[in-house]
């Protein structure tokens, strides 16, 4: 297809797009974007893109653009369902980190990145500015660096509390980059009005509610993982009128079970996932830990079972935190803490 | 008690360091092990002293295999003054003695007044009874020296051997120590360096030359121009002292024949 | 200072008076942690386990105090007490000031056990992190041994095969590591190799008690064959002591002991090379009196470590092998200094 006619197709489309939600104006090419603190510049919306990272490529997903996913890498858990079907469709490079050669062999025109630690400065899989002597841009997840500093701390450190914004945002850019503004629109909308009915669920929430978010454990004895005030479980709590017992800025702190027994936090959030790096990856475990424990089990949360599973991918800062948001409103208001 | 090898042979790098050597040390007598650097004699001594396992030939204290003696029983039974054993520990003089008494202790026999005084006879013996608390390594080398061989004698052994004991000291001590060690009795068996030592304390000589023995008996029998000549490569005049023991007078050396390199 | 008469009536109170000791630091381990309990709180907390005190408390209060602090203060005074136990020991044995549990390669297979089983999944989950560690500790040790057999007998062969099996299970770490570790899960190895009280509980104390006490007894009765090691191999045969049986028996004593406790609480650094040397400049060189010594000292430092290491930043815990080997370090930099003859290795 030569240029001049498919980019007037795509502007047709733009117009009939537009024209049905009515919402959000037709990108305008060439498109510059700032990201992460470079400058990307795009004379057409993509066609191929290596999507790096499971939020991110949901996100391509939930915007229509399944078939514009050459490849993906990156997974922590199965795809968003209802995604199942054209997520088999689509090449999966690596289930963890894809080489570079992998990623480039599908000759992208984009590559989007959920983490720095794959593609960034020190990425793993390549830097930017390896793809960008290939003519390849690279889109960044805006809460893996805005307020973020990746250079510190093992998990990267914030420097400012994660939003649901910085995922509207990734949204919103990705709509623009692929000129499907309209359809972001609408998915922003969507997911701003489920929030706001998760938190109208729990209007009601009794003063002085507060939880822990335990992800998981490095030994199962051990100090564990909790969520700290500035990750994704922090954003969650405080839109809920939640209190986090844990005080720490660091996302993924490890406090010790003595602090968290005696915060005496009303609920504990348990993570769910398909790793099995660590036995207490393994929901089950963690139960059986809270349960069995000398300590823990003596915790008013735990003698009342007032203990919620959770997708681990709610709690780390993606699309599906919305999902963590509506599932801690839904255990709140089942433990009789809402009128 | 008497101490005996037969046939004794031990090889490093398929190389004869000790060959075939029968010796007897007979009871309570002093027996001078001489021969120049690198004949064999510390390898003879670590072999009687049960040090080394022979490669050939077997020990025996008087008629009992040493091989066979359990480490305790024959350190009760035989003691061994090395050459320059050394430690980065921090202990005293005294300590370094009281080290003597292990073979004799155990987790049954505690130490007693007994142990107590055969270490103040031993430290009293090498003439060290006043610097008991000095620690180890701020004594001179024949202080040390003095304390390894009183070590030795706390041990009570029946067999002294001393791997060229009089190393370190000065000349009243080399000759207070041998006095000492001749004076207390006992089987003793003594490489020695200088070989009017051996013709002033000992009963019998022993010589050894690559690894063999090439002469034993009495100073007077085995020290003679001759042998000096042809083990140690000196010349020497034998004179007669007034104990009729032998006296070795050297002389200067002359250059060196041709054929026979220096060493 | 242990003459070898001292009385027996000073031994025990010496005994006693070190047993207080130890008794009151526990006390401080189970009083202090990352949070506030009130002292009286806990004195009635173990007044409740040991001898049913009937003091009404509150349960969680209670559990953290039995049950979290109790029992990882009295497993790290094992481990400390092993490890130093261990430390004295070796540099006895092998004549060489630097030596420390983990010489004979011991902390470098625990880490390629732990780091097999938790990255590469050997064991298909029925092998847990310590039990890999422990696997891997004695593999590795088996290994230097049969290395230090086949060199040769000397002391000399027994460290250089130390160095070799450390350096040869460190790269096999490094190579796992960089082959397929994620960073989480390289975080979470080198958290647990710093060494780690925090997951600690009684069941670890049933072990870590029992394998310190045995491991110091075994050493004990060695004392004074230990002593007559000071002046070389040769002295100590000469002195009728039977030596390769000795050095069997004692290293791999101090092996299963270090191997135990590195696969309870990771491995601790310093506690075996500084412990033995503070306690020589206390109670002399006698064994009879530095093995308890070094003992004792280990414990205490091990459970003031742990102390440090929980509130010394507020609200993080740091790794204890941190710790250790930040106070450790400088500790052993002073002793150096203090000491006035460098060497252990004999001046021949």
């Amino acid at each position: 297809m030569t240029l001049p006619r498919r980019a007037s197709l795509l502007g047709l489309l733009a117009v009939v797009l537009a024209a049905g939600s009515a919402v959000a104006a037709p990108t305008q090419y060439p498109l510059s974007l700032e990201n992460c603190g470079r400058t990307l510049t795009f004379a057409k919306a993509p066609e191929r893109a290596v999507s790096i990272g499971q939020s991110t490529t949901e996100i391509l997903y939930l915007l229509g653009l399944a078939d514009k996913v050459a490849g993906t890498a990156v997974w922590v858990g199965p795809v968003l369902p209802g995604y199942e079907e054209a997520n088999a469709k689509v090449k999966r490079l690596a289930d963890n980190d894809p080489s570079f050669e992998s990623v480039v062999a599908e000759r992208p025109d984009l590559v989007t990145t959920q983490f720095e630690w794959q593609v960034g400065p020190q990425g793993v899989v390549a830097t930017p500015e390896q793809f960008a002597e290939l003519g390849i841009p690279v889109y960044t997840s805006p809460a893996d660096c805005e307020n973020k500093n990746n250079a510190v701390g093992s998990d990267g450190t914030r420097t400012a509390k994660f939003t649901m914004d910085l995922v509207y945002t990734e949204i919103t850019d990705l709509a623009r980059i692929f000129d499907v503004a309209d359809r972001g629109a609408e998915l922003v909308a969507d997911l701003k009005a489920r929030e706001a009915a998760a938190k109208a669920r729990i209007a009601g929430l009794r003063p002085g509610t507060s939880a822990v978010f335990w992800f998981s454990s490095a030994e199962l004895d051990i100090d564990p993982y909790v969520a700290g005030q500035s990750g994704a479980p922090g954003t969650i709590m405080s839109l809920l009128g939640v209190r986090n017992v844990i005080d720490s800025q660091e996302e993924w702190p490890t406090v010790g079970w003595e602090t968290i027994a005696r915060a005496n936090p009303t609920v504990i959030v348990v993570g769910r996932m398909d790793r099995r790096r660590y036995p207490a990856d393994d929901v089950s475990v963690k139960l059986d830990f809270l349960k069995t424990d000398p300590v823990t089990s003596l915790m008013p949360a735990v003698r009342q079972g007032r203990i919620v599973e959770m997708d681990a991918q709610a709690m780390n800062p993606t699309i599906r935190t919305v999902e963590g948001i509506e599932g801690l409103a839904d255990a709140l208001q089942k433990a009789g803490l809402a009128q | 008690m008497r101490l005996s090898a037969a046939n004794l042979t031990w090889r490093a790098a398929g190389r004869a360091i000790v060959e075939d050597v029968s010796l007897e040390v007979r009871s309570g007598e002093f027996l001078a092990l001489v021969g120049p650097n690198g004949s064999g004699k510390s390898t003879l001594i670590a072999m009687l002293a049960g040090l080394k396992r022979p490669h050939g030939g077997a020990v025996a204290l008087d008629d009992r295999p040493l091989a066979a003696l359990p480490r305790r029983e024959a350190a009760r039974l035989l003691a061994l003054v090395e050459q320059q054993a050394e430690t980065g520990e921090r202990l005293t003089a005294r300590q370094a003695v009281e080290l003597g008494r292990t073979p004799h202790l155990g987790a049954l026999v505690p130490w007693s007044g007994r142990d107590e005084a055969i270490v103040r006879e031993a430290l009293e013996a090498v003439d060290m009874a006043l610097l008991t608390d000095r620690m180890w390594h701020s004594l001179s080398g024949g202080e040390r020296q003095r304390l390894h061989i009183a070590r030795a004698l706390a041990q009570e052994p029946k067999v002294l051997i001393l791997d060229e004991p009089t190393n370190h000291l000065d000349v009243e001590h080399q000759l207070g120590l041998l006095a000492l060690v001749r004076r207390r009795g006992g089987t003793v068996l003594a490489a020695l360096h200088d070989l009017n030592h051996a013709a002033m304390f000992a009963d019998r000589i022993a010589v050894m030359q690559a690894g063999r023995l090439v002469a034993l008996g009495t100073p007077a029998d085995v020290l003679t121009p001759d042998l000096v000549a042809a083990v140690f490569k000196v010349r020497a005049s034998i004179e007669t002292g007034p104990d009729h023991r032998p006296f070795i007078r050297y002389a200067p050396p002359a250059p060196a024949p041709a054929e026979t390199p220096a060493w | 200072m242990s003459r070898p008469g001292l009385p027996a009536a000073r031994v025990l109170g010496l005994a006693a008076a070190a047993l207080v000791l130890l008794l009151a630091a526990l006390v401080f381990g189970a009083a202090v942690g990352e949070t506030r309990i009130p002292f009286d709180t806990v004195a009635k907390a173990v007044a409740n386990r040991l001898w049913a005190g009937g003091h009404a408390l509150d349960p969680i209060d209670e559990g953290i105090v039995w049950n979290y602090r109790l029992s990882r203060a009295v497993v790290a005074s094992a481990c400390g007490a092993a490890l130093a136990v261990s430390g004295a020991v070796l540099q006895s044995l092998l004549r060489n000031p630097l030596a420390d549990p983990y010489l004979l390669g011991i902390s470098a297979g625990a880490s390629s056990g732990a780091v097999a089983v938790a990255i590469l999944g050997l064991g298909g989950g029925l092998l847990s992190l310590p039990l890999g560690a422990l696997t891997g500790a004695l593999l590795a040790f088996g290994l230097v041994s049969g290395l230090a057999v086949l060199a040769g007998r000397g002391l000399a062969a027994i460290i250089l095969a130390g160095v070799a099996g450390s350096q040869l299970f460190n790269a096999l770490t490094a190579f796992v590591v960089t082959k397929s570790a994620t960073a989480d899960q390289a975080r979470g190895i080198m958290f647990w190799l710093l060494g780690n009280l925090s997951g600690v509980r009684w069941p670890d104390a049933g072990l870590a008690v029992p394998v310190a006490l045995v491991g110091l007894a075994v050493c004990l009765v060695h004392a004074r064959t230990l002593d007559a090691f000071a002046f070389g191999t040769a002295s100590a045969a000469a002195l009728g002591i039977p030596v390769r049986r000795v050095r069997a028996v004692l290293i791999g004593a101090t092996a299963l002991m270090t191997a135990v406790m590195v696969s309870i609480v990771g491995s601790i650094g310093f506690v075996g090379l500084v412990i033995p040397h503070a306690a020589r400049l206390v109670v002399g060189v006698r064994h009879g009196a530095l093995l308890p010594a070094s003992a004792l000292i280990g414990a205490l430092f091990m459970i003031a470590a742990d102390v440090l290491s929980r509130t010394l930043l507020p609200g993080q815990v740091l790794p204890i092998g941190v710790m250790t080997a930040l106070v450790g370090a400088p500790a052993f930099a002073l002793i150096l200094i203090h000491r006035p003859v460098v060497g252990g290795m004999g001046a021949r």
